[in-house]
């Protein structure tokens, strides 16, 4: 039996960190927990994950931030994001005008839809 | 006595020209004297000139016929048709061949027309004036250097402009002139130039002014002054903010809703899923999720409803410490279930103030929530502590909300108050300390923020035991 996959959740809301990290627990996956950009990174480099799912508008270190981060250190870049955010769209709008930056795997707009998202994350985890 | 050449050029000189003798009589006048005053023969000048029996008392043919030197003065004379007309009067003597004063020719020039101009000048001249300091909107007229050269009284009232000061002194409190500067401008080119300047008045209030500077030409063309005028904007473009802020609001609102719906979602789930599964710590977390995200959605919906409608404080004598003590009671619980150590140093024997209860209890309970959740986002301390302090005074009371949070870095500190201006990026509206402020003011009040990031924040709301009687407008509670 191959081991759970692992799965950040960054969310400045504790509400939200519970929800998701119940959600995707109930569906056997391994969850680990950020509050900002600058906790993530920490969780980040001390073990292996499969995705993360992102909230963009956080204290300290921002979402965006973090995803550049992520995505031009050649360590991180392939681990799958989604961006779990209620202003998804803009942000979606900002990634696509800066061409250096690649698309997030995934996008996801609050409130959740929960087979919108363990579609997706079925999907990125495979 | 004038013999011919100059006997033609007595006569057709264009003022009156008489010859006086000792007795002051008129022993000769010229052809526009005649015409005028009428016949002369036998009768004395005071007679004539003044209509008086007596001479005059400051008579200048009489100081000529005493020094032998030329005299002069202004008067006002009735001719013969009894219009009232101003001469410039001059007396200088004649002699015989001995030497010795016989005669004084009096010569008087009509000044009536230039009189009236200078009075009509000097009437237009305090119309300008008046229109200069009367107009609504600020007028400076400035010289090359920027030196204000005049200013209406409305730019003295407000900005204490006084000629000989520099412009971006007195407007801008800079020692530099603008860049760009449309004064400097207008003296370049000649043209009128437009911009919209922030300046500070007297009493250090920030005034929005759209300004025109136009050239000023001396005679032979040239600009020597650039008169510049200013018109107060800032009605307009608080107006104008707060059309902006509608949009900031709905876009907020909307993020902040988002939020709490994705919240609630998860409050849900965690009960459906405790209930299915049988798991009791799940349901009884996910219905605090529940309850928690509802107290939220109160409360953002409270907030929308101040900011939409204002109405005066209901002012009644409440016991200060009962309200403190009521906010206690309700936020020790919830402080609890966050794992806040809270506190309440009340002074029982604080008296009573005039306030409205309703409104301050809002605005304590908004502070205290402010603080919970500055500790709830600090994940750098393990403990968090909230405390609510209320201290008495002869004139004023104070409550005080002290946390050891996440803190304010100075922007944050200075926007608080901002309508629309949350730190708590998608999960504040923007108008819970914008509120609270509002009622602090209504009551004659305010609120003092002491902050620094990382450390906590303390908000001190200073409340007079009585109000102004004429306070503002105060938001519906």
């Amino acid at each position: 039996m191959s081991s759970p996959k692992r799965i950040l959740i960054v969310d400045d809301e504790q509400d939200i960190l519970t929800y998701l990290s119940t959600l995707l627990g109930d569906q056997g996956y391994e969850t680990v927990q950020a509050k900002d950009g600058e906790e993530a990174m920490q969780k980040v480099q001390a073990g292996p994950l499969d995705l993360i799912t992102l909230d963009i508008s956080m204290p300290e270190k921002s979402g965006i931030k973090f995803f550049r981060e992520m995505k031009t250190d050649d360590r991180w870049k392939n681990i799958p994001i989604i961006v779990v955010t209620g202003v998804s769209e803009d942000f979606k709008k900002f990634i696509s005008s800066r061409h250096q930056v690649p698309a997030p795997e995934g996008f996801i707009s609050k409130p959740i839809n929960q087979e919108e998202i363990l579609d997706l994350v079925r999907m990125l985890t495979q | 006595m004038i013999d011919n050449p100059y006997k033609n050029y007595f006569e057709m000189m264009p003022a009156y020209l008489t010859i006086l003798d000792r007795d002051l009589r008129i022993v000769e006048a010229n052809r526009r004297f005649c015409r005028d005053f009428g016949d002369f023969k036998g009768r004395y000048c005071f007679q004539i000139y003044q209509q008086r029996s007596e001479r005059c008392e400051h008579c200048p043919a009489e100081l000529t016929f005493r020094d032998g030197k030329r005299h002069g003065n202004e008067e006002k004379f009735i001719n013969q048709l009894g219009n009232e007309i101003s001469l410039v009067v001059y007396t200088t003597p004649i002699t015989n061949e001995a030497g010795e004063i016989t005669h004084v020719m009096k010569m008087a020039t009509d000044i009536t027309e230039v009189i009236l101009l200078q009075s009509q000048m000097r009437e237009r001249r305090e119309r300008y004036r008046k229109l200069f300091e009367e107009v609504p909107c600020y007028i400076s007229i400035q010289d090359s250097d920027l030196r204000i050269v005049d200013a209406n009284r409305r730019i003295r009232e407000d900005f204490g402009a006084l000629p000989g000061e520099k412009c971006h002194q007195t407007y801008m409190h800079q020692a530099e002139a603008c860049v760009p500067c449309i004064v400097k401008q207008t003296f370049g080119d000649g043209q009128v130039h437009q911009s919209e300047k922030v300046m500070t008045s007297q009493k250090g209030e920030q005034v929005n002014l759209l300004v025109y500077t136009a050239p000023v030409h001396n005679a032979e063309g040239q600009i020597n002054y650039v008169i510049e005028m200013s018109t107060n904007i800032t009605e307009i473009r608080q107006l104008q903010s707060q059309l902006t802020s509608l949009g900031l609001i709905i876009s907020s609102i909307s993020h902040g809703i988002k939020g709490l719906l994705t919240s609630l979602d998860g409050g849900v789930y965690l009960v459906n899923t405790g209930l299915a599964k049988n798991d009791r710590q799940r349901f009884e977390q996910g219905w605090k999720m529940v309850e928690r995200n509802i107290t939220r959605v109160r409360r953002m919906v409270l907030d929308l409803l101040y900011y939409a409608k204002d109405r005066a404080p209901e002012l009644e004598s409440i016991p200060a410490r009962a309200v403190a003590d009521e906010v206690c009671e309700v936020v020790r619980v919830k402080a609890a279930e966050m794992g806040i150590s809270f506190g309440c140093e009340v002074d029982r024997n604080i008296g009573d103030i005039d306030a409205d209860l309703k409104a301050i209890r809002s605005l304590l309970i908004n502070l205290v929530e402010n603080a919970m959740d500055a500790c709830r986002v600090d994940t750098k301390k393990e403990n968090h502590v909230v405390r609510i302090k209320l201290r008495g005074y002869p004139e004023y009371i104070e409550y005080e909300v002290e946390d050891n949070g996440i803190g304010m870095d100075q922007e944050i500190r200075e926007r608080a108050f901002s309508l629309f201006f949350s730190s708590k990026r998608g999960n504040g509206t923007g108008l819970g300390l914008f509120i609270s402020n509002k009622i602090a003011q209504a009551h004659g009040g305010e609120i003092k923020i002491e902050s620094e990031l990382n450390k906590g924040t303390r908000m001190i709301l200073k409340l007079p035991r009585k109000p102004p009687t004429s306070g503002t407008e105060a938001p519906n509670v």
